[in-house]
């Protein structure tokens, strides 16, 4: 796999699980619910999207379904993407109605016997999952999973030169505008960020420019392959957009989507009321607030968000079985959120370009090691990542970014974050507008940021390798 | 041809219930003393138990040096596992949880920090002995099956024993229904009378080092098992009224006993000496215990010892008795240790051993009681436990002890 290749994998998977993260961030960041079990959301948006879009009697399949949404709409212009949307929501209410189930009978009990009720239900909803062949097929999972607008794909729009002029030019201006971001931030950020930043710069401009040069039997194409990481060559009769690459845009929609839902859900004054229920539930309750609805309705919130990034997954994936959902997914995803700043929506995003940087990112560091070693590489990779959860909770509890900036803010603070609110609000709009190139420019450099946290097994390897 | 039914349920329940036993309490004085819902207590359960494995099996861990007096014996190396996991307890306490406690961190903090931990020894374990599933090295112990049959002149016990793949009677006899209704009545006479020898000078002041209830209990069974061992008559026929099938082995047996041992053990620890006194002073109030000259600190890396001491003798006897281990055994323990211990009310270490008991029992009488297909959710039956008990009584069915 050439490096830009592995680079859409990794971003369209810091999508995903970006977006899985939002959601428990509305849940654990801002309104103070540490569910365990947010994994069992994302597998069952996974697999109710699954079956409500794939087509019936699949050989193979014993499970419910089959119900072939995109095919029952094709009649309509552009009925099979409206049909597989359909069923991306029907998931995010299938999975936001099972919290709903879990949520009226736990979030009345204390904090921690909460997260263990709900790290309980996740395991017993996955062995359902696992045994109940009837369900979703079992432990041998489903094989055929609808790829929205895959007939499109690879999009040519002409001769090669045409291709790589438009999706070249693209990917260019996306580097070019991160490098912008990136300048500009250098120019006004101070002291230890500043370092941080151009570190982090640096060292995804190393792996990513100039590890592949080293030891490339021609320097100029691979660094144009890299450059121009949106055009695929061997796409179609022209090169062109792959089908990959549009998933990865899609994804990164799909994070945009839910980082403005997010946005607009914190920053209103019912978002405040959920800050106020983690802050202390007293307090709104004596205020005339019911509480617990509000409790339920992040839950819902949350793990909505969590079943649209169940969807995604499993069409990146291709395949899908209850193994694939273990808790370990949730707890990744708590790390990500504590790592990037817990209450942050753009920190929850970084947090986990920082972990899936780490887990996957370093991946090419494989090939210098026997191949016997990979279970231990994986590991130590883990083991990072449990010591830099526990360092990041000791010297800097609220996570790289801290708390976020809220447009409206609690009496008191008015006048201090009276100049904040300004300029937070535009950032923020600026990271959504044009959704998905300024997602992958901002997704751009915190991919290297890994390389600055990740120590110096990350730094050592950046002096040469191979891709994956 | 006899078959096993409730009562077999209820030994392999005793069984479960004790490796459960083993872990909760060790979390149940965590949680009371420290302050800390450790998520990390199953993946200490799984390094105890890798430990004994690694002086065990030191071959097949393949990066590490071997021993220089090569493999020992599992009961020396479960010694080895029970010494190291105790060292390891106070690392946990003194190099993460003690200076998190010094900044106050409150009790979501505390339950990702153990979280982080979880993440650091399980892949820790994944790093020294790989995925796949292992066993101790170990002499095979067989399965001896105790079949009762009721007939209508009293109650004949068979021994038998799979040898060659055969099932060979090892050892035939019976009790008539003069001496068995005798002995019950014996037993339950005794049984009682030690509970009101005991109870006798119960005020609000005293302290039973054993409580009497389950003086009596232990009483009964004493005297079930001893007669019913001394006064072997022969055997009354076969034509059973209604029959059934206890399938034990001296593993099963081992396990029961030593965590009681252990549990007695630590009941004298907390009921008799200074320390164990500064313990439940400390889980009662910290701050008050502190005033009173308790050095808490001390307590703490107590806590955090016994519960390694106690997770590792849990996976040892987990990792013996099913004869297998592997990373996650300590995480599919996590979930019924956790539920006994809320069940149990999470202050006290008693509540945790008898709510281990009623979850270990419960998980296996419900596998049998359900059908077959529900075999896979032992598990589950814990949880629903849990979750129905919690319903009701959202602090557990104790309460704070």
């Amino acid at each position: 796999m050439a490096l830009a290749d592995f680079l859409v994998s990794l971003v369209t998977f810091i999508a995903i699980y970006g977006l899985f993260g939002l959601g428990l961030n509305v849940k654990f960041g801002f309104t103070g619910l540490i569910d365990f079990g947010h994994v069992a959301y994302f597998m069952v948006g996974g697999y109710v999207t699954a079956v409500v879009t794939m087509p019936a009697q699949i050989t193979g399949y014993d499970g419910l379904g089959g119900y072939a949404l995109p095919a029952l709409l094709s009649a309509i212009p552009g009925g099979t993407v409206l049909g597989w949307l359909l069923g991306v929501a029907i998931g995010m209410l299938a999975a936001a109605f099972v919290s709903l189930l879990v949520g009226v009978p736990t979030l009345r009990l204390r904090e921690d016997y909460l997260a263990i009720t709900a790290l309980g239900v996740a395991t017993i909803l996955n062995e359902v999952v696992l045994s109940e062949v009837w369900l979703f097929n079992g432990p041998f999972g489903i094989r055929s999973i609808h790829e929205p607008a895959a007939g499109l794909f690879p999009l040519g729009l002409g001769s090669f030169t045409v291709n790589l002029l438009v999706f070249g030019g693209l990917s260019v201006l996306v580097f070019a505008y991160a490098t912008y971001r990136v300048a500009n931030y250098v120019r006004h950020a101070s002291g230890r960020q500043r370092t941080l930043a151009v570190v982090v710069a640096l060292g995804f401009a190393a792996w990513y420019f100039v590890q592949p040069l080293i030891g490339a039997s021609n320097a100029v194409v691979t660094l144009q392959t890299n450059l121009t990481f949106l055009f695929d060559p061997n796409a179609g009769p022209n090169g062109g957009l792959d089908y990959d690459r549009f998933f990865m845009l899609l994804s990164l929609a799909f994070l945009a989507g839910g980082y403005w839902w997010m946005q607009r859900t914190i920053n209103s004054p019912y978002g405040r009321v959920l800050r106020a229920v983690r802050d202390d539930e007293d307090v709104p309750r004596a205020l005339g607030k019911e509480t617990f609805r509000y409790k339920i309705q992040a839950l819902l919130f949350g793990s909505a968000l969590a079943g649209a990034a169940g969807a995604l997954y499993t069409i990146h994936i291709g395949f899908i079985s209850p193994e694939q959902f273990g808790a370990m997914i949730t707890f990744f995803a708590f790390a990500s959120v504590i790592i990037g700043g817990t209450a942050n929506n753009a920190g929850v995003v970084l947090g986990t370009a920082v972990f899936w940087a780490i887990n996957s990112g370093t991946q090419f560091l494989n090939d210098y090691f026997p191949s016997e070693y990979a279970v231990q590489l994986s590991a130590s990779r883990l083991i990072l990542i449990g010591i830099i959860l526990i360092v990041i909770l000791y010297y800097r509890p609220e996570g790289i970014l801290g708390e976020q900036d809220y447009d409206i803010s609690l009496p008191g603070e008015e006048a201090a974050n009276a100049n904040v609110a300004g300029p937070e609000v535009g950032s923020s709009d600026a990271s959504t507008g044009p959704e998905a190139d300024s997602s992958a420019a901002s997704t751009g450099p915190e991919v290297g940021s890994s390389d600055a946290t990740g120590g110096p097994t990350v730094d050592d390897a950046n002096g040469g390798g191979v891709d994956d | 041809m006899v078959s096993t039914g409730l009562l077999d349920a209820l030994a392999q329940g005793l069984v479960t219930g004790s490796i459960i036993a083993a872990g909760a309490i060790g979390l149940s004085l965590v949680y009371s003393i420290a302050e800390v819902p450790n998520f990390a207590h199953g993946d200490m359960i799984t390094i105890g138990a890798y430990l004994a494995l690694v002086v065990n099996r030191p071959a097949e861990i393949s990066f590490l040096p071997g021993l220089p007096g090569g493999a020992i014996s599992l009961l020396l190396a479960a010694g080895f596992a029970l010494v190291a996991a105790a060292i390891l307890g106070a690392i946990y306490e003194l190099a993460i949880f003690r200076q998190f406690r010094d900044r106050d961190a409150d009790l979501i903090t505390m339950v990702i920090v153990s979280l982080g931990l979880a993440l650091i020894l399980q892949n820790i374990v994944l790093f020294v002995a790989g995925s796949r599933n292992i066993k101790y090295d170990t002499a095979t112990v067989l399965d001896v099956n105790w079949d009762f049959y009721l007939t209508g002149g009293g109650l004949t016990v068979q021994r038998t024993q799979r040898q060659a793949g055969e099932i060979a009677l090892v050892g035939e006899w019976g009790y008539p229904w003069w001496l068995l209704l005798g002995v019950l009545a014996a037993a339950i006479a005794v049984g009682y009378g030690v509970y009101r020898w005991r109870s006798t000078d119960a005020d609000y002041r005293t302290q039973h080092l054993v409580s009497p209830r389950v003086l009596g209990v232990l009483a009964t069974a004493g005297i079930v098992l001893a007669l019913g061992f001394l006064a072997r008559l022969d055997p009354v026929g076969t034509d059973a009224i209604i029959s059934t099938r206890i399938g034990t082995s001296r593993k099963d047996i081992t396990v029961v006993l030593v965590v009681g041992i252990a549990m007695f053990l630590l009941n004298l620890l907390l009921k008799r000496t200074r320390l164990g006194k500064g313990m439940r002073a400390t889980a009662d109030n910290m701050d008050l215990a502190e005033v009173r000259g308790v050095d808490v600190g001390r307590i703490q890396i107590v806590v955090w010892v016994i519960a390694g001491l106690l997770a590792a003798l849990a996976g040892v006897l987990a990792g013996w008795n099913a004869s297998n281990l592997n990373p996650n055994m300590g995480f599919t323990l996590l979930l019924p240790v956790f539920a006994a211990v809320i069940l149990g009310g999470i202050r006290s270490p008693y509540g945790a051993a008898a709510g281990a008991l009623v979850i270990g029992i419960s998980m296996d009488v419900g596998v049998y009681l359900l059908p077959s297909n529900f075999a896979t959710y032992r598990i589950a039956i814990a949880f629903m436990i849990l979750i129905l008990v919690l319903m009701v009584r959202p602090e557990g069915l104790w309460g704070d002890v």
